[in-house]
């Protein structure tokens, strides 16, 4: 068993050295729940100065992974001493904006604000925004991106499955037209932290095109 | 009784410890449950009092006055544990009485528990449940010497969840404790405690560290003997309010920092009618069959029959626990 301190911030959190900000995030938040100060499952197990030392490996970890330069910068220390192999690295979302916050602010936010901010700093993500209208496929794209499972999104919408996925395979056939579609794509767009009606509207506008 | 648990109960049997913090955090209300549900399903299932000084088991299950107890085996007023054993009034459900007296048994000599413990080992019956306890005290701990396996129930206050931690780490020591007197192991650990004197005490994980880099394969063989413990842990009066995924978290923190597995088998829900039952001094899960905790309780069976284990390959190796 290793000990806290000689865990990378990748195995401290318990994620894949690929994970996504959003990831990054949940994970974080769950380790946070098991160690903080007031957690009812760890009372009286650690130390005051060990609980301290571990929330501080914690906070360095988020705030490191969540900011872009610092991470591929933590990355480049891994690769080298030869804990993280070069290729995982060669993924699509490297190229990501985002500003930490502290991580006390952190977590006190929701997941919902945090996706917030992965979209307003996202380039591949507000490139998509821009445009005109918007398709079933780059919705999807923009989803893989928070790293967000379609069930989830179906869990907090209340919305099927099989429309969700018509809606992202611009199968309108299958879709109920008019008010229905409107509003499952008005969720669809606020469960990603996006603008609803501009999600709806430009998503409906390249439909009747 | 089918012929399979029929021939089942001529091995050794399951034995299963419950231990748990002071303050009523619900062994006896788990063993007597538990063990009606095990009966019920055909295994010959035998409740132990291990409540050394303050036996209560009898009272739950409304035998006021029991005619033997461990007193009788301990003062040697009997020759054999089995001579101890109580019928109860459901099929397949037995029962051995705490001591009466505390001065019988509270600070029993090294030999008599040994004696005792091994008579517990040899008896024929599918499941024994021994009802601990509270606390972390000597004749507490060594009841996790018997098998490979052990439940821990604690309830979601900050006071139980302190007590469940201190007598998890308690035995876990004690259960590393059992495993290093192993005669193979005997040399190894001496070196070990030589390069590391305060391991064994206050970090297990480290010891195990140190086991492996000074012979890799014993060390491992040691690991996995730890490894293959079964021990389980139940949230007990659970309310609606209280977080369901406490006992799952203590036992990440658990296998996180003492390096111990340790796997949750479940929320047992609070019930106001508990109380009425034990005051009625008729067991809950016959009389609300069909309540949310009773279903919990199925759900606490599962966890403890769904596994396997047997008597610790660590003490019929050794001769000392
Ligand atoms: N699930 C439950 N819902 C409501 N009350 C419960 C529940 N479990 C146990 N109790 C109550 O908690 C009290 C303590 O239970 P119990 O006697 O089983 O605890 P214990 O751990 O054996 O205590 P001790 O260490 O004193 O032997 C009892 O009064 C019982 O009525
Ligand atoms: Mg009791």
């Amino acid at each position: 068993m290793k000990t806290l301190e000689k865990l990378n911030y990748y195995e401290l959190l318990e994620i894949a050295p690929h994970a996504s900000p959003l990831e990054v995030h949940q994970a974080y938040k769950e380790m946070y729940d098991l160690y903080h100060d007031d957690s009812l499952a760890s009372y009286s197990f650690f130390p005051p100065e060990e609980r301290r030392e571990i929330l501080a490996m914690l906070d360095e970890a988020y705030s490191t992974l969540m900011n872009v330069k610092t991470r591929a910068g933590y990355d480049r220390s891994l690769v080298e001493n030869g804990t993280l192999k070069t290729d995982v690295k060669d993924r699509p979302d490297m190229n990501r904006t985002v500003d930490a916050k502290s991580p006390a602010d952190q977590s006190a936010l929701s997941i919902r604000d945090n996706v917030k901010s992965v979209v307003s700093s996202h380039p591949g993500i507000q490139e998509i925004l821009a445009r005109e209208t918007i398709s079933g496929a780059e919705l999807k794209s923009i989803r893989d991106e928070l790293g967000i499972p379609l069930e989830e999104v179906a869990k907090t919408t209340k919305v099927r499955m099989l429309y969700l996925e018509a809606i992202e395979n611009d199968e309108f056939e299958k879709i109920p037209a008019g008010i229905f579609l409107k509003g499952f794509l008005k969720a669809y767009g606020q469960c990603m932290g996006l603008d609803a009606d501009t999600v709806a509207s430009r998503y409906l506008k390249r439909m009747k095109d | 009784m089918n012929s399979i648990n029929q021939s089942r109960s001529e091995c050794t049997p399951f034995i299963w410890p419950i231990g748990g913090g002071k303050g009523g955090t619900g062994k006896s209300f788990l063993t007597i449950n538990i063990g009606i549900l095990l009966a019920r399903q055909g295994y010959k299932t035998l409740l132990i009092d291990a409540d050394l000084g303050t036996p209560n088991l009898h009272t739950i299950i409304g035998l006021p006055n029991p005619k033997t107890s461990l007193s009788d085996f301990v003062n040697k007023t009997v020759s054999t544990l089995e001579e101890t054993v109580l019928e109860m009034p459901v099929h397949n459900l037995f029962l051995i009485s705490g001591a009466r007296n505390k001065l019988d048994i509270a600070n029993f000599a090294h030999e008599q528990k040994m004696k005792m413990l091994r008579a517990i080992s040899r008896l024929h019956y599918d499941y024994i449940l021994l009802d601990l306890g509270a606390g972390t005290a000597f004749n507490t701990i060594d009841f996790f010497t018997l098998s490979d396996s052990g439940i821990f129930v604690c309830i979601p206050e900050p006071t139980s969840i302190e007590n469940i931690y201190r007598l998890i780490r308690s035995v876990y020591i004690r259960k590393i404790r059992q495993v290093l007197q192993i005669n193979c192991f005997r040399n190894l650990a001496g070196q070990a405690e030589a390069q590391n004197r305060d391991a064994v005490i206050q970090h297990p994980e480290y010891l195990l560290t140190t086991l492996k880099q000074i012979d890799p394969e014993q060390g491992g063989n040691i690991e996995k003997i730890l490894q293959a413990f079964q021990f389980k842990l139940v949230v007990n009066q659970v309310r609606k309010r209280d977080n369901p995924r406490t006992g799952t978290l203590i036992c990440k923190i658990i296998e996180k920092h003492l390096g111990m597995r340790i796997q949750f088998i479940g929320n047992v829900g609070f019930d106001d009618r508990v109380h009425e039952t034990v005051c009625m001094k008729s067991p809950y899960i016959l009389k609300y069959a069909h309540s949310q905790t009773a279903l919990d309780l199925h759900g606490v069976l599962q966890g403890i029959t769904g596994g396997t284990n047997r008597q610790t390959a660590a003490l019929a190796a050794s001769t000392s626990i």
